[in-house]
């Protein structure tokens, strides 16, 4: 468990895959913006616009903070956990805030 | 917390820490590089710094949108002090009022391709951000002071997009201390543009040490744990641009 | 260790090795004695020993404030203070109370027992560590300038807007309020990410997590708590902030701002923040209890497990605090069923806090009885806690002395009991003798009675309607009685907290006059690891880092079964305790900067109040400092062994310059 073995280069994605991602992180925004211009209401618009904000979300985080791949080494589950954490606490939390003003009475 | 993860994980730790000192009672050295998760500290730190950010920015984003949604509120309902607060776009940008009025959301106020502009700036920004981090890790300094210097460039137009809208906003009236908008948008992109700008700070400062030849392979992990700030400053950006901007 | 042997090989190129350090200034030296060598201490037992002292001294000014409001509120029509000062006064005693003596004595714990409790030396970031309490003390200080300056903050602990706002409160009191609690939160931030870097990584070999003892449990939970409430109630303060010093319109119901908002924003981070009160607390008696029951914890995975639960629900729980303010039925219906839910966990805790005094061999002295003191007014408290839950009654309670009847039984009865319970148990570990059991005993029932007295009759006297944070009450209303009774409580009160005072300094003469006898490692026969090192404990913590291979390690290590299966003493304390040796050890050099860029932030605070001019000079000290931090070298360069530890503290600096960067532009 030599710690300068955890996370040296091997573990991490290659010079290629940083690409990939930002191609695909570009694509992505061009669509997101192309969809808000097409006219969309209500659901049909927000939903695509969540799911395409929350896999950028996940390319960045994953591929770029390198949370994939460390989440892969020893321990790593716990460690992402950490963050993970306050994630999922922020989403349920202020989901059950926007539910508290929305049901007044 | 997951406790499942929690226990897996003992198991096999224990082994592995048992291993790990069975020779080494005697250096002391090692409490900082000691390490139970196979992580190091200031990595693990930094990521407790940023779920902490989640918070911070999870309660920014909903007191943003809870103002909005008030602010609109009352001027669809005609509430004339809240509409008095919009007279100098009414003057300069009339047509913009009217499409606010109609549609009931401040959309019309956004300039979208620009925001995307400047968003595919800071995605960029993010993938530079990794290829220095790629090419300190692989001893190539000078690449890695390029792909620095272009990760604090990026941002610094980032920022200079920023001022502009900013300019933009101001110059039709909407003021910080005007109205409920006004106070809730500059406070949310105010806030994401000081860490973006202390993200800058740290860059210049790598590449101050880059430069001395103080950024050598060893501690690529600075590098990469400022990369960290900085990608999670991206993807605040990345909910912001679609939450605030593209959602009305 | 590839890490470790290139360090080692830096070192013995003597030459070589200067260079590499980063730094630019020189470290204090670990040589220096007196007050000098505590202001510039990493060492986390220091620091918790000043986080513990900072606590008690603005124990008595909270105290002072209570003891104010008693004699107010005595006879009915009270002259003593006027109404805007009753307000000042109440205001501060809520804040000072939960933010410069609850928490910070749960930090103090924290920060003592951590390392020792899980075999490491230090926390991971030592200097952090420093700048974490500086910043509280900083904080702590400049918000009780404000008794001088203007007047303290009027709107209550909790602030609710739009009172808080400048046309309710135009006085520079909640000014000062923000600003410091902004500051001091930022200590509280930096500290449960150290304290949780700390646990998670720099366990002793063989110290699982399901090994750990049940104080670091609580106080990991206490930690995450920390880490994601702060943030909120930061987020509250700056927009407040904004809306008093910048002219925003967040809280402004004339530009359709909901001013419920901050109640939600604020409920949000205080429920957290009240379990994170009480979880330290709880896990002091997990500590107390088994050593003096002389039996393991009962169902230690569910004291683990029911700290976690409650750490988790806390977070569902905070619009409970919000029933009177028209959030609607379906909210208050979730909210409710989801408070009576988190009497489960809590009720676990406490089950099993009896069913490990079952069948014990109970050492009834000080520690055990502050525990069991504990055990029994939280209980209390958390009873009276389950008749909130159920909104109509709430609905009656609300802002009555009934509520405050409630958070005193478990604030005070729970966690300040338990904290108490500490400092008797641990006193000898610290400081190398214990404190006196007959002044003990004289202290907790004396307390008992003096808490019961004084809190007990407010159950009554909410119930009678007495509404809180009046400054009187007319003879007509028929509270004279229950007040007086609960005045005279409060002295007693406040007379068994001197005898605390008293008991630490004449216990220290007297062990001084007796030649300073020598406690020995372990005093009290104790379970865990710390005990296993001499007291009071050498600043390296451990000679040889420990491993461990059980649950309650060190007891296991003096205990085993014999062939009947009876549990006997293979070896004493004594015997197995470690004697102390430091040699070879090597320990962080001590550092001026934590303490100087925690006394910097308060330019800005001030700034923030006064002129907005004086920022430059703030944020210029501010940066400087961080700078002067990041390029300091990481170890003092003359010694001879000076273990290479600098790109660990470089990326910690970076880090550092993160959290408080940001944090600290939370404050411009």
């Amino acid at each position: 468990m030599s710690d300068s073995a955890t996370h040296d280069a091997h573990a991490h994605p290659q010079e290629k895959q940083y690409w990939a991602i930002f191609v695909v992180l570009f694509v992505l925004t061009a669509v997101e913006v192309a969809w808000s211009y097409l006219g969309f209401e209500g659901v049909s618009l927000v939903v695509p616009l969540l799911v395409m904000m929350f896999v950028k979300f996940i390319l960045v985080a994953g591929g770029f903070m390198h949370l994939y791949y460390d989440a892969k080494l020893l321990n790593g589950k716990l460690f992402s956990w950490t963050f993970a954490a306050g994630l999922i606490l922020t989403l349920l939390v202020f989901l059950a805030v926007f539910a508290a003003f929305e049901f007044p009475s | 917390m997951s406790e499942t993860a929690v226990l897996d994980d003992n198991a096999r730790e224990e082994d592995e820490l048992v291993v790990d000192h069975s020779g080494d009672s005697g250096e002391h050295h090692d409490d900082g590089h000691h390490s139970s998760l196979g992580i190091s500290n200031t990595k693990l730190a930094m990521w407790l710094f940023l779920g902490s950010e989640c918070l911070l920015f999870g309660a920014l984003i909903s007191t943003y949108l809870l103002s909005k949604a008030n602010f609109m509120t009352q001027v669809l309902a005609g509430n004339p002090k809240v509409l008095a607060t919009l007279t100098k776009l009414k003057e300069v940008a009339p047509e913009k009022y009217e499409e606010i009025l109609e549609e009931g959301s401040v959309e019309p106020l956004f300039d979208i391709l620009f925001t995307s502009a400047s968003s595919f700036i800071l995605l960029m920004s993010s993938l530079t951000m990794v290829l220095s981090h790629k090419a300190v890790s692989e001893a190539d300094y000078r690449a890695s002071r390029i792909w620095l210097g272009a990760t604090a460039l990026l941002g610094s137009i980032f920022i200079a997009g920023q001022v502009y809208e900013f300019t933009v906003f101001y110059n039709e009236g909407i003021y910080f201390n005007k109205n409920l908008f006004g106070s809730a948008f500059y406070t949310l992109t105010g806030f994401h543009g000081v860490h973006v700008t202390v993200g800058i700070i740290m860059l210049a400062s790598l590449l101050i040490m880059s430069m001395r030849g103080k950024l050598n392979q060893d501690r690529a992990e600075t590098v990469e744990i400022v990369g960290l700030y900085w990608h999670f400053v991206d993807i605040v950006w990345v909910l912001i641009f679609t939450i605030v901007y593209l959602i009305p | 260790m590839t890490v470790i042997e290139s360090a080692v090989a830096r070192i013995s190129a003597e030459d070589t090795s200067k260079p590499e350090f980063l730094g630019v200034f020189a470290r204090p030296k670990a040589t220096q004695t007196g007050i000098k060598n505590w202001l510039s201490t990493v060492d986390h037992k220091k620091i918790g020993i000043m986080y513990g002292a900072a606590s008690l001294f603005f124990f008595v000014i909270g105290g002072v404030a209570a003891l104010l409001i008693r004699i107010q509120l005595a006879a009915p029509d009270g002259k003593l203070l006027s109404g805007s000062t009753y307000s000042t006064v109440f205001t501060m005693h809520g804040t000072v109370m939960v933010f410069l003596v609850v928490m910070p004595m749960g930090a103090a714990f924290a920060n003592y027992l951590l390392p020792l409790q899980i075999g490491a030396r230090d926390v991971a970031f030592p200097r952090i560590n420093a700048f974490s309490f500086w910043v509280f003390l900083s904080g702590g200080i400049m918000l009780n300038t404000s008794w001088f300056l203007g007047g303290g903050p009027d709107g209550g602990w909790f602030n609710y807007a739009p009172n808080n706002g400048i046309i309710f409160s135009p006085s520079t009191g909640i000014d000062f309020w923000n600003a410091s609690l902004l500051i001091v939160g930022l200590g509280s931030l930096t500290g449960a990410v150290n304290l949780i870097t700390t646990v998670l990584n720099m366990r002793a070999p063989g110290m699982s997590l399901m090994r750990m003892p049940v104080f670091v449990w609580m106080t990991l939970v206490t930690q995450f708590l920390l880490l994601f409430a702060i943030p909120i109630l930061t987020v509250a303060q700056i927009l407040l902030l904004m809306d008093r010093t910048f002219d925003a319109h967040f809280f402004n119901p004339e530009q359709g701002a909901d001013p419920l908002m901050w109640q939600h924003l604020f409920w949000i981070f205080g429920h957290p923040e009240v379990y994170l009160m009480i979880l330290p607390a709880f896990g002091i008696v997990s500590e107390v209890i088994p050593a003096f029951a002389r039996k393991p914890i009962f169902g230690y995975p569910f004291m683990v497990f029911s700290g976690i639960a409650i750490g988790f629900m806390g977070w569902g729980v905070w619009a409970h605090h919000m029933f009177a303010s028209g959030i609607g039925p379906l909210s208050v219906t979730a909210f409710s069923v989801a408070t009576m839910f988190i009497a489960v966990p809590t009720g676990v805790k406490v089950l099993n806090w009896i069913a490990t005094l079952w069948g014990g061999k109970l050492i009834l002295n000080t520690a055990m009885l502050f525990s069991i003191g504990l055990v029994t007014q939280f209980t209390i408290g958390g009873l009276s806690g389950v008749s909130h839950a159920l909104a109509p009654a709430d609905s009656q309670q609300t802002d009555t002395y009934y509520i405050v009847a409630h958070f005193h039984y478990v604030l005070f009865g729970g966690a300040l009991f338990g904290f108490i319970a500490g400092l008797y148990f641990w006193w000898p570990k610290a400081f190398g003798y214990k404190m006196s059991e007959t002044l003990g005993k004289w202290n907790f029932w004396l307390m008992v009675l003096g808490f019961n007295v004084t809190f007990g009759p407010m159950h009554i006297l909410g119930l009678q309607g007495m509404p809180r944070r009046m400054q009187s009450y007319s003879e007509v209303q028929g509270f004279a009685f229950w007040n007086a009774i609960a005045s005279l409580g409060s002295f007693i009160l406040a007379f068994s907290v001197l005898l605390l005072l008293i008991n630490m300094f004449r216990s220290h003469s007297q062990w001084k006059n007796a030649g300073k006898p020598d406690v020995g490692a372990d005093p009290w026969d104790g379970r865990t690891i710390e005990w296993s090192i001499q007291s009071p404990a050498p600043e390296h913590n451990f000679d040889v880092t420990p491993t461990v291979d059980s649950l309650d390690d060190f007891w296991y290590k003096k205990y085993a079964q014999n062939e009947e299966g009876r549990l006997v003493q293979v070896a004493t304390g004594e015997e197995l305790a470690q004697p102390g040796n430091g040699e070879g050890v090597h320990l962080p050099a001590p550092s001026n900067w934590p303490i100087r860029l925690a006394f910097s932030l308060p330019v800005v605070g001030y700034a923030l109040i006064y002129s907005l001019w004086f920022l430059i000079p703030g944020i210029f000290l501010v940066l400087v400092c961080l700078y002067g931090w990041a390029l300091e070298p990481a170890d003092d360069l003359d010694l001879d062994h000076g273990h290479n530890d600098d790109d660990h503290s470089l990326a910690q600096t970076v880090e550092e310059n993160t959290a408080s960067i940001s944090g600290g532009v939370s404050d411009e």
